[in-house]
């Protein structure tokens, strides 16, 4: 086999096998490609205004907020596998942890560009801060969002600073070697923040008394939907994970962490998963026995158009809910590979449908009694957004995990006991 | 004085001429349509709906119904949205006051409103050359990514109070403030006043058993009546009405 | 002293942290969140003090008071005129954003010839050269005005013949003119003293008319009541925004009303339930039926609704013989509450479609709807303030813009009591533009002056000594001092309006049932409104809503 010519070679770790340099930039090309496509859409919507988009005065938010919601929920891996880890203790889930903070990173912000683009006015997106509202809870998710990107990117310094070439500056490797002692503490305060947000956006839509579909009732000022979203960003977090991380091993063609990882990450999602599609069908009962009837609207006003009819609600609760549960927790399934990926699919697909349904099925559904159903469509732009985010996501990570030991053992260790 | 400036709108009245919809367009110097504007990106504080009761031939019966911001008055939806508060009740005129200086542009308003009374400049205000000259001072043009909404002619009770003080009075004279689409209705379907004052005809029309309210089950207490004679416009309401015996009536 | 990378990091870090203990990033923050209000490319509102003047709308022959907020010399705000008693504050949807015609992208600044810019010297020269060479006509959309009598003139002295364009509503009461023996001009509908009103299409509540005075009739007397004082019959094949608030409603087959008109009749003289003697419609009952799509039954209960609150009175939106023929059969003619003769004075101007004759060249006046069109190959003069599209005139004419110009607004047609207006003009005229009048005497310089002409018919209306003046308080003819007070008034926005017609002073004799003829379809509501193009606000009720459906026609 011949030498696979590495150009970077110095920035790789000793010891790392890696593709060559040209096989990695052509990997990286087509998602370069579809993040410059992302930025230019974007300038386009800075320069010309939202009308780039198919947004309208009915379809407030469109694909960028089920973005925001889907990706900052498929984030949550990040501040959870840090409370089991550090919290918990369960240290078998620590090579993990890099990647679950390169996740998190890219996905909080990616969700925070998309968020510069989707409002009218950048330039005043510090006035929250300024004249925040106590009541609201978007007031709610700007400052947690923003104080835990600031975790991410603090928890991500010191993976960065391990970098073979950033290791050898002595400031940086005492500053990274100190710094970790900081990482529990990150911890907490991430688990802590990300708790509160994670459920305020589920309170976004559960505190809307003007949309009866998304409106429910709580414990004190928090509707049902901050707990659901937090049970579910829970549920979903170690599944997506567990996913970026196989999708990793199959294009590296390594084995990056063991199969045990794999398999207790799936049973954790898939307990998380069975608790939220329990508390889910209460809450849907109480809301659509109760809430929602004394508010004058009743299922006929939600479930009788097609295609958005009540199969939304059967599919992310069974095919999407119970059914990747039961497959992480039963033994005989869970032991094979291909079931634990398949359910850790299932799974984010229903957090997926989920959040679908909670930003544009809410739109979609009249509340006034002579309107109708709307439909939309994003519009071109939009989508490459999108596409942009999501290319920025896997060009960090490809990154990451080129020049940075992000399956490596925990530090502390001196052996490079990396196994990728 | 506290006011709680309302109104009732007559829909046996009311034609779906439009009148209301350009005069407040003119009011508030929103700007003509960009040319890919549709029916759902349009600048319309004052919006005119088409009702029917479904049916055809001669048993089809049609009305209009004007829709603009309900000035709610308990926990109002955008008014507890907003991240940044830019909407805000004032408490002399109970008039749910819009700051487009201070909007972000999140539209999070504009999701919670069930009224549907919210609109957001997608694009930048443009007037063919010349046509600023015809823009009314005193109402600041808003740029593009700022939502916008029916104020009622905040402007106006502006000027209404400025004459008092010229005059000396505290109180302004309710004829010196009428908004834009009252003044415009030609049948005079809109009535507008102070619901706080018991003997304001618009107070006594909003009791009177033929007025209704939209959505009033949501609970926002919206301060723009609806009223009419015509059962069949009443059957489209009432299903999101409070029980008749337990209409909260203002 | 040597700097090291260290001392370089830890000097950043301390300047970074340090400058937020200054004002500096505060106050940046501060004027981003000042710029992001005040982008230079946002237009700002005119400033200034704010005064009100008080003229009447020439957009369409209904001649609407107009309360005009100006600002720094510029329209700003137009709203009605709450004591004007025919319009009584109300105006069209259209007019609440007329103040921005004049800038419309399609005003016409330059004139054209064959889609080329030419010079006024070319057009007069042509038009001169066109008079030489043959019989030439002018065409007039407003007839009575003090133009009007310039361009009479004109045709007087220089053997042009005088035409007129006739509106929709003049067309209607043409066949009471013919059976009457009176001047078109002189008629209208007593509205208000009327218990019925049977529309046979003609849009009543949606652009028929002056718009403030059946609405606001109707909104007191009839809206929202089961058993309304003013009962309101539509008949209409949909169901229009008329016929959607109307009393009772019928819909026959689109083009049968005029059918539906003689067989109501043929009910009302075979039950004898009216006393006048006329001709007996050749049409039957259940040939009617058959056409109309309505049963007997209907038509039998329609027939007697009608009578059962007299008076009562028929309207057609056009030239509808079979409905004239009803409402003299209904006793309406000559009576209270029904068609009336205001007076005997006007004169009977030659519509332009009545003569047929071949110009050399026709003069079309700005008063004239753009949908006019000659049907003749003469060389075609059109004066037009805005481009309308698809024109097949010969030269282009820009003409003064709304209240660009002083003028006068006689009697809309359908109006019970004379009535007399002065549109004073309020802003100046744009350069480039000039009025049919003007034009005209360019060429010849003895013709009457508009302005003298104004000021001889407020004379004229002053030695009358009838009717009053409607200002903020109305004030008696015959209480006013002086004809120049009375004309003052006049000029800053007030109304003359004349005496009621007096019941019994026309009739109309019907020698046989008119033959029913096709009807023709109601208009869309805007097409009475003059002006080709629509103020870019109309949008609103088109492009940005679903109120309304776009017109064929009109470009926004």
């Amino acid at each position: 086999m011949s030498e696979t010519i590495l150009l970077d070679r110095r920035w790789i770790a000793r010891g790392a096998e890696r593709s060559s340099t040209l096989h990695f930039l052509l990997w990286l090309a087509p998602w370069v490609f579809l993040l410059l496509l992302g930025i230019y859409a974007a300038g386009l919507c800075f320069y010309y205004g939202l009308n780039q988009t198919n947004m309208d005065n009915r379809f407030a938010f469109g694909m960028w907020i089920f973005l925001d919601l889907s990706v900052i929920a498929m984030g949550a891996g990040a501040f959870f596998t840090g409370f089991l880890v550090y919290i918990l203790k369960q240290n078998d889930l620590k090579p993990m942890l890099n990647s679950a903070v390169v996740i998190g990173l890219t996905c909080y912000s990616g969700a925070v560009a998309v968020l510069m683009v989707d409002v009218g006015q950048p330039l005043r997106a510090w006035f929250t801060f300024w004249y925040p509202n106590t009541h609201s809870m978007l007031t709610e998710v700007t400052f947690c969002i923003s104080c835990y990107l600031l975790v991410l990117i603090l928890e991500y310094i010191p993976v960065l600073l391990r970098n073979r070439q950033l290791r050898k500056i002595p400031s940086f490797l005492i500053f990274e070697h100190q710094f970790h002692k900081l990482v529990p503490v990150l911890a907490g305060v991430g688990t802590f923040l990300s708790f509160f947000h994670q459920g305020s956006l589920g309170g976004l839509y559960g505190v809307l008394r003007g949309r009866p579909f998304a409106y429910r009732q709580g414990f004190a000022i928090w509707p049902s939907t901050f707990f659901l979203f937090i049970l579910s960003a829970l549920a979903v977090g170690p599944s997506f994970l567990m996913l970026v991380v196989a999708t990793a091993e199959k294009i590296t063609g390594r084995q990056l962490v063991q199969q045990g990882v794999f398999r207790k990450l799936g049973f954790i999602s898939g307990v998380l998963l069975a608790l939220y599609i329990a508390a889910k069908a209460v809450d849907t009962y109480i809301w659509l026995n109760f809430t929602s009837p004394a508010l004058g609207f009743g299922p006929v006003d939600f479930y009788s158009y097609w295609p958005l009819s009540s199969t939304f609600l059967f599919i992310a609760t069974v095919p999407l809910g119970l059914f990747p549960a039961i497959l992480f927790v039963v033994p005989r399934t869970a032991r094979h590979r291909g079931l634990l990926l398949l359910a850790a699919v299932l799974t984010c697909g229903g957090v997926l449908l989920n959040r679908f349904v909670m930003t544009v099925q809410t739109l979609a559904l009249p509340t006034l009694p002579f309107d109708e159903f709307l439909k939309y469509t994003p519009s071109w732009q939009e989508v490459a957004t999108f596409g942009g985010v999501i290319a920025y996501g896997v060009i960090v990570y490809s990154l990451s995990y080129r020049y940075l030991p992000l399956f490596e053992a925990p530090k502390g260790e001196d052996k490079h006991v990396s196994l990728g | 004085m506290i006011a709680r400036y309302g109104m009732v709108i007559d829909l046996d009245r009311c034609t779906g001429c439009g009148a209301c919809m350009i005069a407040c367009a003119a009011e508030n110097n929103v700007p003509p349509e960009p040319p890919r504007a549709t029916p759902r990106t349009g600048i319309t504080p004052m919006l005119v709906r088409a009702l029917s009761n479904g049916r055809d031939g001669a048993d089809r019966r049609e009305a209009f119904i004007p829709i603009t911001c309900m000035q709610c008055e308990n926990e109002t939806p955008c008014v507890a949205v907003c991240p940044q508060q830019a909407v805000e009740v004032d408490k002399s005129t109970g008039i749910v006051m819009q700051i487009p200086q201070r909007c972000l542009g999140c539209r999070y308003c504009m999701t919670a409103c069930p009224y549907h009374a919210r609109y957001f400049n997608w694009w930048d205000p443009q007037w063919p050359p010349g046509m600023e000259k015809s823009l009314n001072p005193g109402v600041s043009v808003r740029m593009r990514g700022v939502v916008e909404k029916c104020n009622l002619c905040h402007t106006r009770f502006h000027g209404a109070e400025e004459k008092a003080a010229v005059a000396g009075r505290k109180e302004i004279d309710p004829a010196d403030y009428i908004p834009a689409c009252v003044e415009a209705c030609p049948t005079g379907a809109i009535l507008f006043g102070n619901l706080a004052d018991p003997n304001d005809p618009v107070t006594l029309a909003a009791h009177s058993p033929d007025s209704f309210r939209l959505l009033e089950r949501i609970g926002t207490e919206p301060k723009i009546h609806y009223k009419t004679t015509q059962d069949w416009i009443r059957a489209l309401a009432d299903k999101n009405a409070n029980h008749p015996t337990e209409a909260q009536h203002v | 002293m040597k700097v090291s990378r260290r001392d370089l990091l830890i000097g950043t870090a301390g300047v970074t942290a340090g400058v937020f203990f200054t004002p500096v990033p505060w106050k940046l923050l501060g004027d981003v969140s000042i710029w992001t209000q005040n982008w230079p490319w946002i237009p700002q509102p005119p400033h200034g003090p704010v005064e009100t003047k008080q003229t009447a709308c020439t957009l369409c022959a209904a001649s609407c008071g107009l309360r005009v907020r100006m600002a720094e010399g510029w329209p700003v705000g137009i709203s009605g005129v709450s004591t004007n008693p025919v319009t009584k504050g109300a105006l069209c949807p259209l007019g609440f954003a007329a103040h921005q015609l004049n800038w419309h992208p399609r005003r016409l600044r330059e004139v054209r010839h064959h889609g080329y810019t030419a010079s006024w010297t070319e057009a007069q020269s042509a038009f001169e050269k066109a008079c030489a060479e043959g019989p030439v006509a002018i065409v007039d959309g407003r007839p009575g005005r003090a133009a009007s009598s310039v361009l009479k003139a004109f045709a007087a002295r220089h053997k042009t013949s005088y035409r007129v364009a006739l509106s929709s509503e003049s067309r209607a009461l043409t066949p009471y003119a013919i059976w009457g023996g009176v001047p078109v001009a002189s008629l209208g509908y007593d509205l208000e003293s009327t218990r019925t009103i049977v529309s046979f299409g003609a849009p009543l509540l949606d652009g028929w008319g002056t718009p403030g005075r059946f609405t606001r009739l109707w909104s007191e007397r009839a809206a929202g009541s089961s058993d309304p004082q003013l009962r309101l019959i539509q008949i209409e094949p949909t169901l229009s925004r008329t016929a959607a608030r109307a009393w009772r409603w019928y819909a026959p087959r689109e083009g049968s009303e005029g059918t539906l008109a003689s067989a109501v009749a043929l009910v009302l003289l075979q039950e004898h339930l009216v006393s006048t003697q006329v001709p007996i419609p050749q049409v039957t009952l259940t040939d009617a039926a058959a056409q109309t799509g309505l049963s007997v039954e209907s038509i039998r209960e329609l027939a007697h609704m009608m009578v059962e609150r007299r008076p009562v009175l028929a309207i057609a939106p056009d030239i509808n013989p079979s409905v004239a023929a009803l409402n003299v059969l209904l006793g309406a003619v000559g009576k209270p509450g029904g068609v009336v003769l205001r007076n005997r004075a006007s004169a009977s101007p030659v519509p332009f479609e009545a003569d047929g004759g071949a110009y050399r060249a026709v003069l079309i006046d700005s008063t004239v709807p753009w949908e006019f069109v000659p049907q003749t190959n003469a060389e075609v003069f059109r004066f037009a303030t805005w481009d309308g599209g698809g024109s097949k005139a010969d030269w282009l004419l820009p003409s003064p813009g709304f209240l660009e110009e002083l003028t006068d607004v006689p009697t809309a047609p359908t109006s019970a009591a004379d009535t007399y207006n002065v549109a004073a003009n309020l802003v100046a005229q744009s350069a480039g533009t000039i009025s049919p009048a003007q034009f005209l005497t360019k060429i010849d310089s003895t013709l009457p002056d508009t302005e003298k002409a104004i000021h001889s018919r407020c004379e004229e209306i002053f030695k009358t000594k009838l009717g009053a003046v409607y200002a903020d308080q109305p004030t008696p003819v015959k209480e006013f001092e002086s004809a120049q007070k009375m004309e003052d008034q006049l000029r800053k926005g007030a109304v003359w309006v004349g005496e009621a017609p007096r019941a019994g002073s026309f009739h109309c004799t019907l020698k046989q049932w008119p033959a029913t003829t096709p009807t023709a379809l109601a208009s869309d509501w805007a097409e009475t409104w003059a002006a080709p193009v629509f103020p870019p606000l109309a949008a609103k009720l088109y492009q940005e809503s679903t109120l309304r459906e776009a017109p064929a026609r009109r470009q926004a």
